[in-house]
């Protein structure tokens, strides 16, 4: 009988508040979402004789690319994935190689993830055919077709980045490797929408990429 | 502790050998250089990047092809502790001697058997060579 009088001492407080601070991050983590980039617009419908608003956000424009197989990627092949992107070639002598350490790591992280998706662009394609990109990406140790590097009309190249991805990426003498391009990796969501930009040349940035990408998969 | 043994402390401190010295400043504008220059490709710690980029081994290399391939760059297919690697390295044109003295003095200090530092007399001379 002795030993029900030690009860209310089992569960002292220093034990309880732990726990609430665990569920107070819990929850916190729960609620917190990624935000939506890009500008957005907002219609006025009628349904139903009364006024509804509906936003209309910025989306990744159609299109229609090259594969390390020689295989078409549309934005239909992405259909239902999250994905993350970036632009890059391969014979850059500057943050290239950075990035594609750091994408790596993602990629190593995402494998066993069907809905997400890696898509690397080559800003220089007269020299980055799909035959070039297939031994580049088979030096890095990528196979499959969840990693894909694609190549494409110069022109059609360019303006996805800058206008869909909102990035830079363009032909200059005056850079190391002549291109000029951003060291971004982009992340979008399975509307086409733009949810996060990380600096690609920075491990921590991709770290916190591996995290957005699981809240952005727990949200959809 | 008594005078006779605070004195030869104070004595090595303050006449440290100047070849160490040179050693050090060679040695660490070396790491700076390497860190800007090879760094993307080859990684921090020399040892390159998957199948892509080459690990940097002080032992498979002498130093004069060390320097004219810091210099003016590489292609063609090389092996490299018996892997076959064929990706252009691009030149570095804006390097100096003393830079170039610098990164090898890193380089094979850090990565290899040297403790002294690569006299700019050597880089100079096998530059001259290398163009040819």
């Amino acid at each position: 009988m002795k030993i029900r009088t030690d009860k209310p001492g089992r569960f002292p407080v220093r034990f309880y508040f732990p726990v609430m601070l665990l569920a107070v991050l819990g929850c916190m983590q729960e609620n917190k979402k990624l935000p939506i980039y890009g500008e957005r617009e907002t219609v006025e419908k009628i349904v139903d004789g009364r006024t509804e608003t509906d936003t209309i956000y910025h989306t990744i424009q159609d299109f229609a690319f090259v594969n390390q197989y020689g295989d078409t990627v549309t934005n239909r092949s992405l259909d239902g994935k999250v994905y993350v992107t970036d632009f890059f070639f391969t014979t850059c002598p500057t943050i290239c190689p950075l990035m594609k350490k750091q994408m790596k790591m993602v990629y190593d992280a995402i494998r066993d993830k069907d809905d997400v998706a890696i898509l690397s662009h080559t800003i220089d394609p007269r020299y980055d055919t799909p035959e070039v990109l297939r031994k580049f990406a088979g030096d890095l140790g990528v196979e499959g077709t969840q990693w894909q590097f694609v190549t494409g009309s110069k022109e059609k190249i360019y303006e996805i980045g800058q206008e869909s991805y909102m990035v830079t990426a363009r032909e200059d003498s005056t850079a190391a490797g002549g291109y000029l391009h951003s060291g971004a990796f982009i992340l979008v969501d399975k509307h086409r929408r733009v949810r996060g930009t990380y600096d690609g040349t920075k491990e921590a940035e991709a770290k916190k990429l591996i995290r957005d990408i699981d809240l952005l998969l727990k949200e959809e | 502790m008594t005078l006779s043994g605070i004195l030869p402390g104070c004595i090595l401190l303050s006449c440290q050998d100047p070849e160490q010295i040179k050693r050090d400043q060679y040695f660490t504008e070396g790491n700076q250089l390497y860190l800007t220059h090879c760094a993307n490709c080859h990684q921090p710690d020399g040892k390159g990047l998957a199948d892509l980029y080459p690990p940097v081994i002080p032992s498979e290399v002498s130093k004069e092809r060390f320097f004219c391939v810091v210099k003016n760059g590489l292609s063609g297919e090389i092996e490299v502790n018996g892997k076959k690697y064929n990706r252009s390295m691009p030149a570095n044109p804006k390097l100096t001697d003393l830079d170039i003295a610098a990164i090898a003095t890193y380089v094979y200090n850090a990565w290899g058997e040297d403790s002294t530092y690569v006299r700019l007399d050597r880089v100079r001379e096998s530059l001259t060579e290398c163009g040819k």
